[in-house]
C-alpha cells in the first residue's frame, strides 16, 4: 500500500529492538515535525544510533508503526517511503572515491541533465561555503569539512527529515558553528532534524525538543532553553552518571 | 649458441612470423577463457557481495566451502565434469565432451571460487557505510551495489586478473574436457604439454612467452589502474 509522507509530521510508535539478550528499544515513540529539531540525548550504548537507523529505514525493528498523517502502518510497509524522505548521516560520514563535486553529484536525481546537475552543485557549494574545496578529494577532508559536505549532499536530496548521529563530535569551535549554521538554515527551509548527541549544549540554538533515551525508552526531558552552558555540567552529571 | 638460446630464438621467430597454427591455438585459449570469465563473473560477484554484506545462517560455512574450493586441482575439476559430460554421465545427452563448451564449463568452475573468495575479501574491505550512504541518498539496490563495486574496484580487478590468469594457464581440465583437438580445443597449455612430449620445444616456449606476456600485461594494467592511491604510509 502506497503512503505519502505527510509534510507536517511523522509519528513512530511502539518501536522495539533487541540485540541478543539486550532490549535496546522498548516501546519508544517519537513525533517528528517539519521545521523542528529534536535532540536525542543518551549515554553511550543507550540505542540512539539504532533508533536513528530505524527511522532512516536502515535497521529493521522487531516491531514498530509509522503514522504519516494518512494512517498508522507497520514499519515494513513504510520502509521505502522512509528511504525516500529521510537521510541519515553517520557519525563519521562516508565519502565515496572522487572529489567533493562527484560526491554531491551522487545525490542528484538521474533525470537531471549535465547542465542542471552542475547548476545545482554550484548552488549547493555556495550555500555551504564549500567552493574552495570543491575539487579536493573527498577522502582527505577534515572532520568539519566532511560533515558539511555530507550535510550539503543530503540537502541536494531534498529530504523531509535529516537524521544526524553525533554531528559535531571532535570538531573545533569554528567548524561546529559552521555546521550548526547549516543545520539552522535547513530547519528554516522546513526540514525536520533529529540530532543525537552527548553534548546538548552545542545545539542550544537549534533544538526545539530534547528527548532522553534511557533503558530503551524515550522521555521528553526538557526544552532546550533549560540546557544552557551554565547548567550544562549539572545536566550532564544528573543524566549521564 | 647453446641449445636453450637457439630454441628460445626459434620460439620468438615462430611467434612473430605469424604461424597460423600457433595463432589458432592462442585464439582458442583467449576465446575459451574469456567466455568462461564472462559467464562466471556476474554470479560470483553477487555471491561475494552477499557473503560480505548479508548476515544469514550458514554464511561462514559457505565462505569456508569457497575457500576450500580454491585448493581443488584443475584436473579434479576436469575429472568431475568429464564424469558429468561423458555418455554415461547425467549431462551426457548434451554431447558436450571434447568441445569448447565443455572447456568453458570447466574453466568457469575453476574461476568461480577464486572470484568469490577474492571478491568477498575485496567487498569486506569496503566500509559498510558505503552501502548505507548510497541507500540513504536514494540509490536503489542495483545502484548501491554498483557504487560499492566501484569502491572495491582494485580488489575486484585483482580477483578478475587472478582468475583469468589461473584458467588460461591451466592444463588439467582443458585436456580432459577439450581433448586437445587441433584448431578446435587445443589451447596454449595443452599445446605446450603436447609439444614438450614430442620434443618440439620451440612452439612450447613461444606459447609460454605468450602466457608470460599476458601475465605481465594484466599486472601492469592493475598497477597502472591502482595508481598512487594505494601507496602505503
Amino acid at each position: 500500500m502506497k503512503t505519502e509522507i505527510y509534510n507536517t509530521f511523522i509519528n513512530f510508535s511502539d518501536i522495539r529492538k533487541r540485540f541478543g539478550q539486550k532490549q535496546i528499544l522498548d516501546n519508544s515513540d517519537i513525533e517528528i515535525k517539519s521545521g523542528k529539531c529534536i535532540l536525542l540525548y543518551g549515554k553511550n550504548g543507550s540505542g540512539k544510533t539504532t533508533f536513528l537507523r530505524i527511522i532512516a529505514g536502515l535497521e529493521t525493528p522487531d516491531s514498530g508503526f509509522v503514522n504519516t498523517g494518512l494512517g498508522k502502518y507497520h514499519w515494513k510497509k513504510c520502509r521505502q517511503q522512509l528511504r525516500n524522505s529521510v537521510v541519515y548521516l553517520h557519525q563519521q560520514p562516508y565519502m565515496f572515491e572522487g572529489d567533493v563535486i562527484s560526491n554531491l553529484n551522487f545525490s542528484l536525481h538521474n533525470k537531471l541533465n549535465q547542465k542542471q546537475r552542475l547548476q545545482r552543485i554550484r548552488s549547493a557549494l555556495k550555500w555551504a561555503g564549500l567552493e574552495s574545496i570543491a575539487e579536493n578529494s573527498a577522502k582527505t577532508l577534515s572532520g568539519g569539512e566532511l560533515q558539511r559536505v555530507a550535510i550539503t549532499r543530503a540537502w541536494l536530496r531534498n529530504p523531509e527529515i535529516l537524521l544526524l548521529d553525533e554531528p559535531v563530535t571532535n570538531m573545533d569551535y569554528e567548524s561546529r558553528l559552521r555546521t550548526i549554521d547549516l543545520l539552522l538554515n535547513l530547519k528554516q527551509q522546513g526540514v525536520a532534524l533529529v540530532v543525537s548527541s552527548h553534548d546538548p549544549v552545542h545545539f542550544e540554538a537549534l533544538t526545539d525538543n530534547c528527548l532522553q533515551l534511557s533503558e530503551g525508552r524515550l522521555s521528553d526531558y526538557t526544552s532546550s532553553e533549560n540546557i544552557t552552558p551554565i547548567n550544562y555540567k549539572k545536566y550532564i552529571y544528573e543524566h549521564t552518571y | 649458441m647453446d641449445d636453450s638460446t637457439s630454441i628460445t630464438l626459434d620460439a620468438i621467430h615462430l611467434l612473430f612470423s605469424g604461424d597460423a597454427e600457433l595463432w589458432a591455438i592462442i585464439g582458442v585459449s583467449f576465446q575459451v577463457s574469456s567466455t568462461a570469465i564472462f559467464i562466471s563473473v556476474p554470479p560470483a560477484l553477487i555471491i561475494a557481495f552477499i557473503l560480505a554484506y548479508a548476515d544469514f545462517p550458514g554464511r561462514r560455512l559457505l565462505i569456508s566451502i569457497f575457500n576450500t574450493l580454491l585448493a581443488v586441482p584443475a584436473v579434479v575439476i576436469g575429472l568431475t565434469f568429464y564424469l558429468l559430460l561423458s555418455r554415461q554421465g547425467i549431462l551426457g545427452d548434451w554431447r558436450l565432451l571434447f568441445t569448447q563448451s565443455a572447456m568453458v564449463m570447466g574453466q568457469a568452475a575453476l574461476s568461480f571460487p577464486i572470484l568469490v573468495a577474492m571478491g568477498h575479501a575485496a567487498f569486506q574491505a569496503v566500509d559498510k557505510r558505503a552501502w548505507e550512504t548510497a541507500r540513504t541518498l536514494g540509490a536503489n539496490r542495483m545502484r548501491a551495489f554498483y557504487t560499492v563495486m566501484k569502491e572495491a574496484r582494485f580488489g575486484l580487478l585483482a580477483a578478475l586478473f587472478s582468475a583469468y590468469g589461473r584458467i588460461i594457464a591451466e592444463v588439467g581440465a582443458s585436456m580432459m574436457l577439450g581433448g586437445n583437438i587441433l584448431n578446435y580445443t587445443r589451447n596454449i597449455p595443452t599445446a605446450i604439454a603436447l609439444e614438450t612430449s614430442k620434443g618440439e620445444f620451440s612452439q612450447g616456449i613461444a606459447l609460454g612467452l605468450v602466457l608470460i606476456i599476458l601475465a605481465f600485461t594484466l599486472n601492469t594494467f592493475l598497477q597502472y589502474f591502482q595508481g598512487k592511491g594505494h601507496l602505503s604510509n
